[in-house]
């Protein structure tokens, strides 16, 4: 039987959307698990703060292998801010990399998110989403940061879930 | 004055007319060696996990002094703290405290007991250590890149005084055993090495800072070193000589000749010039890279320092230290992969039996093994590892009525090493083959590229073997039932190779199939857009010998990931050269059609997609089960080894056939 390219495609990009949606469904249930487990004198807050630090670790560490050094510390700039990318846009984000202001800056710039849907879904406020992103990104500079001895910082400068349109970081090479 | 633990007279050995200078003798300190060669230390996981020596351990080793002929043969290192921080592997010997002197004494006696120089080694792995401890140690906590390392934590200025004091104490311990000459390991990622690297040590303190500062630990190291063992026994370290680690911030070549510089100041006797890291994304000793590549390391080191220089890393012929001894630009052989193979490979030389050399072809299987905390073995030599059990060597058959007409169908890696044990031991010998020459299918595996043509050493070997011990060949002659019969011998070892799969559904004769050995022979014409189908090492063989030639190349294969029977330690290597020829591999998928101008892959998940193509080579292999039913008609004894078994690597094939000619 030939290979109906629309059908095959249209089937992989469902169970893709689906994966993706996933992701964000699963944390937040388990959002919900670990709070229950807290207990009520947990704070949320707190909670989803040291998860995005926990994860960001590990998928920071992950990074290592794929990152160098060998065309300088501009391009590495760059390619840290295309794997920070490349792990949001796995989770379904449409997201950019753009070169910054400075040889040593990028900006990651995402104009569509999954995770605030989800989120509204499992009532988690918006703020929580925002700061949990940009821990995130945090955290995964930590272990780059010293094993290429190279100190990388990331600001938050706008955030879709504070209503402001888009995402906008920027990663640079601390002097 | 320099002295001379044993006597050797070279006169009258082939090899040392052929090779001059590799039989000249050396003065490494105050110590006269002999003649260049050293077999290099080497773990091997064989020693308990408490550090204690094995039996295991004293007969691999008294079987490379034996291939040293006189020349330095160096146990592996040991690690010198009770926590184990610095143990990088499960069967590492220790030295930590006196209560392992008695082994470390064993295998000293086991190396002069060949007449040879018994080396010792101090090894703190460092970074790469910590192998059954929780945190390893190191001058800074760098992250590790690879998950299989421990975390790591920065030593305090006093724990790196008390690392100084291990190393003199160990190498006290090992000049109680009975060890001639001291070496610290400074290589490939280990605790000297992470001292020196600026990757590693970021330290702000009297062990970091430039080059110097980063070199104060080692220089420590040896001075104490040198203080504990005396004046008589030599002192050497082995140091990179280019840590590729630029990806990483690693060293500058000068940097590293300056820390060259820094140690002979301390009073080394000598260096050995090593190179790469284990994090290195660099190749360095794998069959991919050509043989003496490095030597001009070895060149650059001879002009930076006055001590000898010692070298290792793709050497595996004699012509090349030779020459390069020649020429001022090295002064010791070192061997360390090429007696893991052959243990007795520069004592062949010696005695001018380079055919009898059973090469090592820079597979890395043996290191893919101890990462994964396995004893050491050898793709290419069944008996590496298993010195020490009589039961791996061949027995002779004593009782004439035992002796066997056997006959052996196929003359490929596996019917040869099969043929020749089973002759060394008594038995009558036949090998049949259709085909005009030896060697079976690996003639057209070797054709593949990085290297592959090394392959070819193992039948070059197992050749001069069976002329050795009488095997007849019977080249040219296909085995019939008819011809079973005839010679009706008493055993019959099938040795024939793999058949090859079918392509689902497509006849086999359609013009655009054709076989993977066809296409690595060039007896078989492909077009522009190939499929190779089959993603274990023959698909990966063929796309990359066709990538090179200007072809897009896609793999199709069952296997979950491409190179499934490749080991680890040299997998990668052949999935970045797929990468970088532009080849195109669907893993865990099957060709579910064949039509006009393409196939229609599966995936294992039920997708369907097309890919376009003018040509399928088909690599898929399964055992081979012609003959069998004859032979066991005939109530013939039978054995089948090797691919015709289930079709796998030479590994495979060349351990089948020994085993089997040893148990018949």
């Amino acid at each position: 039987m030939p290979v109906n390219a629309e059908k095959e495609i249209t089937k992989l990009w469902k169970a893709k959307q689906a994966a993706q949606g996933e992701i964000c469904n699963t944390y937040y249930r388990w959002r919900e698990f670990a709070l229950g487990l807290a207990g009520d004198k947990a704070d949320p807050m707190t909670v989803a703060l040291d998860a995005a630090e926990a994860f960001g670790r590990y998928i920071g560490k992950g990074m290592l292998p794929r990152l160098n050094l060998l065309k300088g510390d501009e391009a590495f700039v760059g390619m840290v801010a295309k794997q920070l990318a490349g792990t949001w846009a796995n989770e379904g984000a449409v997201v950019t990399v753009e070169p910054g202001e400075k040889a040593t800056e990028a900006v990651i710039r995402c104009k569509r998110d999954t995770w605030p849907t989800a989120a509204k879904t499992f009532d988690v406020p918006m703020e929580e989403v925002t700061r949990s992103r940009e821990k995130l990104f945090e955290s995964m500079l930590v272990d780059i940061s010293v094993f290429f001895n190279r100190p990388l910082a990331i600001e938050m400068q706008k955030a879709i879930p504070r209503g402001e349109g888009e995402w906008v970081f920027k990663l640079y090479l601390k002097q | 004055m320099a002295k001379q633990l044993f006597e050797w007279d070279y006169s009258s050995y082939p090899g040392a007319k052929q090779y001059p200078n590799l039989f000249t003798p050396i003065e490494i300190g105050n110590l006269i060696v002999p003649n260049r060669i050293k077999y290099a230390a080497t773990e091997d996981n064989l020693n308990r996990h408490d550090g204690f020596v094995t039996d295991a351990d004293v007969e691999y080793m008294r079987r490379r002094a034996e291939g040293v002929v006189g020349g330095l043969c160096f146990m592996q290192g040991v690690y010198m703290d009770e926590p184990g921080k610095g143990q990088g592997y499960v069967g590492q010997a220790a030295a930590w405290d006196d209560k392992f002197i008695p082994g470390l004494k064993k295998i000293a006696d086991a190396i002069h007991s060949e007449k040879a120089v018994a080396g010792f080694q101090l090894m703190d792995c460092g970074r790469v250590g910590a192998v059954e401890a929780p945190v390893g140690h190191g001058p800074s906590a760098v992250p590790q890149r690879l998950r299989i390392f421990k975390p790591m934590a920065e030593m305090t200025n006093a724990e790196v005084k008390e690392v100084v004091k291990q190393h003199a104490d160990a190498a006290r311990r090992g000049v109680e055993a009975g060890f001639d000459v001291m070496e610290i390991s400074g290589i490939v990622g280990y605790l000297i090495s992470n001292f020196i690297s600026k990757y590693t040590n970021r330290r702000t303190d009297e062990y970091g800072g430039d080059i110097r500062g980063r070199m104060q630990a080692v220089v420590e190291i040896i001075r104490s070193v040198k203080e504990a063992v005396g004046p008589d026994v030599p002192v050497g370290i082995r140091l990179c000589s280019e840590e590729l680690l630029d990806d990483v911030g690693g060293n500058t070549p000068e940097e590293s000749m300056e820390s060259y510089k820094i140690a002979e100041e301390a009073g080394v006797d000598y260096i050995s010039c090593t190179l790469g890291w284990q994090e290195s994304i660099f190749p360095v000793i794998s069959r991919d890279i050509p043989q003496g590549n490095w030597l001009y390391l070895a060149k650059r080191a001879k002009e930076h320092v006055k001590v000898p220089i010692q070298m290792a890393y793709r050497i595996f012929l004699p012509k090349f230290p030779e020459e390069a001894i020649a020429k001022g630009e090295l002064d010791m052989w070192e061997i360390c992969r090429s007696m893991i193979a052959d243990p007795l490979m520069p004592k062949k030389v010696a005695e001018g039996r380079e055919d009898e050399i059973r090469h090592c072809v820079a597979c890395n299987l043996c290191l893919a093994r101890l990462f994964r905390d396995a004893p050491m073995t050898c793709y290419i030599s069944p008996v590496c590892a298993h010195e020490h059990d009589p039961e791996f060597f061949p027995k002779p058959v004593e009782d004439e009525d035992d002796k066997k007409e056997v006959m052996i169908v196929g003359a490929g890696p596996a019917g040869l090493e099969c043929a020749y044990v089973a002759a060394q031991r008594g038995h009558e010998v036949h090998v049949y083959d259709k085909r005009e020459e030896i060697g079976g299918t690996l003639n057209e595996a070797s054709l593949a590229p990085y290297g592959d043509e090394e392959l070819m050493t193992c039948v070059n070997f197992q050749k001069t073997m069976c002329g050795k011990y009488g095997v007849e060949l019977h080249l040219g002659t296909e085995v019939t039932e008819e011809l079973i019969e005839e010679e009706a011998p008493d055993t019959v070892i099938l040795a024939t190779g793999p058949v090859y799969k079918k392509v689902p559904g497509v006849d086999d004769n359609a013009k655009n199939i054709v076989n993977v050995l066809d296409v690595l022979a060039g007896r078989a014409e492909v077009g522009e857009k190939v499929v190779v189908w089959g993603n274990r090492k023959p698909g990966i063989g063929v796309a990359l010998k066709l990538a090179k030639e200007g072809k897009k190349v896609t793999i199709v294969g069952e296997e979950k990931s491409a190179g499934f029977d490749i080991n680890p330690s040299f997998k990668w290597r052949y999935m970045i050269y797929l990468r970088q020829n532009g080849v195109t591999a669907y893993n865990d998928c099957t060709i579910d059609q064949v039509g006009d101008g393409g196939i229609v892959v599966k995936t294992f998940d039920g997708h369907r997609f097309p890919v376009q193509c003018d040509t399928i080579i088909v690599t898929e292999r399964d055992a081979n089960e012609s003959l069998k039913s004859a032979v066991q008609s005939e109530g013939i004894e039978l054995y089948v080894v090797g691919d015709a078994l289930v079709p796998r690597n030479l590994s495979s094939a060349v351990h089948d056939g020994y085993r089997i000619g040893l148990r018949i």
